[in-house]
């Protein structure tokens, strides 16, 4: 007992030691299912994109009509906030998007179908597997992440197996509820006449409780759907990557457009499950089940037709892909994108995806991504860089002079770090969780005596700014983790402490890191990430245009046309 | 040709059951053995013999374990301990295999609530029993139509369940059981659910259609009229054990014990039954507002030849015949003039067999009368329907 209270038991060591074997022993599964997986999903979204947005916002509308039975209700909102989100420019990512609820709402009904006929049949059963749903639906979505990480890499699959954790309760309770409610007289009555398990289960059980079931499996769809935000932190893509970018970059009016996109197709897919389950008169059950299910038919053929069609034409994977990982910082934001317009001059088919930072390491050095350009060396990212620097290639600084450090407006009278004592109320903003900067003010705590008593308080690098431009509106006292090249220091009037003890570093590098064998793979991409390089003013250019609300693809365009020259000797 | 023979069965609900069983036996009370041992015995040593082609009713208050013991014979419940013996097989020691041949072939049950299946058409819920026993889909529907046909409900065929009256529910839920063609039928308080004169109508179905179909049939209720109505035999349940076995008669006549003395003694009513008990409703004709014409009206409506006469303060005047009120219509003269006031009237608190020895030589039925008002009629059928219930006990006396 003693031992128990003094002692902290190694919880987070022994997970971690059970998900690294699961993940080394069933490496070939995961990768199998990660690439399957992946390459329908990519399917679904292409074949769902190349049907043309109008048609598919038109036979939409027309299923409402049919499923709401002739109410104007549903078919006229489904028409205007489809051709709202269209009009907006969100159509391939609400694809994508509703690519990632099919899928997670049909793995869901397919594992949790089946665990709620088996909990309703047996009480042991449901004894064991009511504590776990439990926990699984109590546990943050936040958690479930990290496994699917560890196991699945990046992208859509991982994104779907937090999703089906995640969403997969309702349906299984609803399913054993619907079941356990079916009167006993009626299940005596199948029984008495001879009627098999499975008999009485198809003929029967499931009949009666397929209203309860659909309900389950509405909520399951919902909580998908409220999933995908969160899964777009290891690189889901789809409407959520809006949202996150927004957050992370404190863009009011995007976050609500993208967040209004989700609503709209969160209402769309409520109702729509929801009008399935209605109770039918019999009069109408007979005709109006033909019709359904000639609606349902029809678009399945068009869907499949279409999946099909991608299958054969967009799905074989070019050889000139590059995937690219970047963090949602604005200097990352113009570097990559600089990057990635230049690939794409070159003839290469470039994918973007923005990662929480830690991911983004991982990610390149198990080679699900190529590369990155956004490699703070060697303080920032100095933890991250021992942790994978076997797994990786260093192809050097893209650009030097960057510098990170605690920053505060010129108008506080503090010059150095040791003479913080009790501004700001003892904290320091910083941004997001994982990053580098994050971790160096951490470490500067403990080496500063005065600090002793100060905090981190930890946002996203989007929330940081909008704090900071709040405090220096109203004249407040304000320490923040800040860094440069950033369009802050040319908006306001700022200013590094001094660092004597040296806990944030010195001038930093921004370094270009690929996965191995990338040199073989594509020896001209190779060539042009080891190339690439600029300086600190380069970057602030093209972040400032990003800043004033410029599309970080056209501000990356209009740079290089500018310096056509500097290009150019990266490709060499 | 015993059909069904049933020895020492047994069932305890709960985990002690040795116990509650040892306890059983020395005859403390139900309660007593919930409380000791949380086992509750819904049957106790239950023996009994079912012959072919008869109806056996189990009956017995609520709790008394009835609606338990017939799910043990098609094995819903399964048997603590003891014997079911159907054509000499026993049941009991049946795989699961062998216990769905004999539930498809052998037995079919029908329910209190009628165990329709609400998703389900009248014609889906009648074949479902073959439909279960994998008979080709014309067939089975030819086979249910014709059950159907049988039970006058054909034209409903492709309704649901709850679009059709309580009735008509265990009409089909009887169909459904017949269709299967078994050779016993389990009943369990099949009309419970009915009203009272619906109820009626289906025991005299049953009876009627016990006669064409001659089948084993075991038939739980709780109501000792409808025991006797249908049953060839009665078993009498109480607290899980079977107090006696026999005919209406020898139920009515020697009860076993006080259990069932006090069991029947709701129907031997005749120490009761009273004028008031066995009055009809009259049919009347008032005479200070009625004409002729209407009077022959009313009598060709209600399809009787009579109507008693009252006044507009319903005190009796008499009575007019068909032919009388015809006669009044034709010469034009006021209904009065025809009344027949020689009618016998007795109190309404007279007793059935004071009332058998006066209206055997009335021509007319007996106005019951309270303060010259009349309150009802009694005629022949209903005084000897009374007396037939409880004659036998009357006669012992």
């Amino acid at each position: 007992m003693n031992n128990f209270l003094t002692n902290q038991l190694p919880v987070a060591d022994w997970v971690e030691n059970i998900t690294e074997w699961l993940t080394n022993t069933f490496a070939g599964l995961f990768s199998f299912i990660q690439s399957s997986g992946q390459s329908m999903m990519d399917g679904i979204t292409n074949g769902l994109v190349q049907i043309p947005p109008v048609i598919f916002i038109l036979l939409l509308t027309l299923i409402a009509f049919l499923v709401s039975r002739r109410h104007l209700g549903l078919p006229i909102f489904t028409f205007i906030g489809l051709l709202f989100i269209y009009n907006q420019g969100l159509w391939t990512d609400l694809m994508s998007t509703v690519t990632l609820v099919l899928i997670s709402s049909v793995v869901s009904i397919v594992i949790g179908i089946p665990l709620g006929i088996l909990m309703a049949k047996s009480s042991k059963a449901q004894s064991i597997i009511t504590p776990i749903l439990d926990f699984m639906q109590t546990m943050p979505g936040f958690v479930y992440l990290i496994p699917a990480v560890a196991f699945f890499g990046i992208g859509m699959v991982p994104g779907v197996f937090a999703s089906v954790i995640f969403a997969l309760p309702p349906t299984v309770r609803f399913t054993n509820l619907g079941i356990r409610q079916v009167p006993t007289e009626l299940v005596e009555a199948s029984d008495s006449f001879g009627g098999t398990a499975w008999q009485k289960l198809f003929k029967l059980e499931l009949p009666l409780a397929k209203n309860t079931i659909l309900a389950g499996v509405n909520q399951t769809t919902m909580l998908s759907l409220s999933m995908v935000v969160i899964a777009s932190m290891i690189g889901a893509p789809g409407l959520g990557r809006g949202v996150l970018s927004a957050l992370q970059r404190a863009q009011v009016g995007n976050g609500f457009v993208n967040g209004v996109a989700l609503v709209i197709l969160a209402i769309i897919v409520d109702r729509f499950t929801q009008h399935l389950n209605k109770p039918k008169t019999a009069a109408s059950k007979a005709t109006s089940k033909k019709k359904k299910w000639v609606t349902v038919a029809s678009v399945a053929v068009i869907v499949l037709a279409a999946v099909g069609l991608s299958a054969f034409t967009g799905n074989d994977k070019s050889d000139k892909e590059i995937n690219l990982a970047y963090v949602e910082w604005d200097t990352e934001v113009a570097s990559t994108n600089v990057v990635a317009e230049v690939l794409r001059e070159m003839g290469y088919k470039v994918n973007l995806t923005p990662l929480d930072n830690a991911i983004m390491w991982e990610s390149v050095s198990k080679g699900e991504m190529d590369g990155m350009v956004a490699a703070w060396l060697p303080n920032t990212h100095g933890s991250q860089y021992a942790q994978y620097k076997d797994q990786v290639d260093d192809l050097g600084e893209n650009l030097t002079g960057a510098k990170v450090g605690i920053a505060v407006p010129s108008y506080m009278d503090v010059n150095s770090i040791d003479e913080l004592s009790d501004q700001a109320g003892k904290t320091i903003t910083g941004i997001e969780p994982g990053a580098g900067v994050v971790n160096a003010a951490e470490n500067t705590l403990k080496t500063y005596s005065n600090l002793s008593d100060w905090t981190v308080e930890t946002s996203s690098s989007g929330a940081m700014t909008v704090a900071l431009g709040q405090a220096i509106k109203n004249k407040e006292e304000i320490v923040i983790t800040g860094w440069s090249p950033h369009w802050m220091f040319a908006k306001y009037d700022l200013k590094y402490l001094e660092d004597p003890k040296g806990g944030m570093g010195d001038a930093e590098a921004i370094h270009t890191i690929t996965r191995k064998n990338l040199k073989e793979d594509q020896p001209e991409a190779y060539q042009l990430l080891d190339n690439f390089n600029w300086t600190k003013e380069d970057m602030e250019e093209v972040m400032l245009e990003i800043n004033n609300k410029k599309d970080p693809e056209d501000a990356a365009k209009e740079w290089i046309e500018k310096n056509q020259d500097l290009v150019e000797s990266w490709k060499k | 040709m015993v059909k069904v023979k049933v020895n020492n069965l047994t069932k305890v609900f709960g985990k002690k059951a040795a116990t509650a069983l040892a306890m059983m036996k020395e005859h403390r009370p139900k309660t007593e053995i919930l409380k000791k041992t949380g086992a509750t015995v819904g049957v106790y040593d239950v023996n009994f013999e079912v012959n072919e082609g008869e109806i056996f009713v189990i009956m017995g208050l609520s709790g008394s374990g009835k609606s338990t013991l017939i799910r043990l014979l098609n094995r819903l419940i399964e048997p603590t301990s003891g014997d079911i013996y159907i054509d000499g097989e026993d049941i009991a020691k049946l795989s699961k295999e062998g216990l769905r041949e004999v539930r498809r072939h052998k037995m079919s049950m029908v329910f209190q609530n009628f165990g329709l299946f609400p998703h389900r058409t009248i014609l889906e819920n009648t074949e479902y029993g073959l439909e279960v026993r994998g008979i080709p889909k014309e067939e089975r529907e030819k086979k249910a139509e014709q059950a159907l046909e049988n039970s006058g409900l054909i034209s409903f065929k492709d309704q649901y369940p709850n679009q059709l009256s309580g009735g008509m529910q265990q009409r089909v839920g009887l169909a459904r059981a017949l269709a299967n063609d078994p050779e016993i039928l389990l009943m369990d308080e099949a009309f419970s659910a009915l009203d009272p004169l619906i109820r009626r109508e289906m025991q005299d179905e049953l009876i009627d259609l016990q006669a064409t179909v001659q089948k084993t049939i075991i038939f739980i209720t709780h109501d000792l009229n409808e025991a006797l109505r249908i049953g060839d035999r009665i078993a009498l349940m109480k607290d899980g054990e079977i107090m006696q076995i026999g005919t209406g008669e020898e139920i009515l006549t020697n009860p076993a014990n006080d259990y069932v003395r006090e069991f029947v003694e709701d129907v031997d009513r005749s120490k009761v039954l009273t004028a008031q008990n066995i009055m009809v409703p009259a049919l009347t004709t008032n005479i200070d507002i009625d004409g002729p014409t209407v009077a022959l009206n009313r009598m060709r409506k209600e399809e009787v030849s009579m109507l008693m006469v009252v006044n507009k303060k319903r005190e009796l005047k008499g009575y007019i015949t068909a032919e009388n009120a015809l006669e009044a219509r034709k010469t034009q003269r006021p209904l009065s003039e025809f009344v027949d006031a020689t009618i016998t009237t007795i109190d309404k608190d007279m007793m059935v067999n004071d009332i058998f020895n006066i209206i055997f030589d009335s021509p007319t039925p007996l106005a019951v009368v309270e303060n010259g008002r009349l309150q009802g009629v009694i005629i022949r059928g209903g005084v000897i329907e009374a007396l037939a219930e409880t004659s036998e006990v009357s006669v012992n006396e």
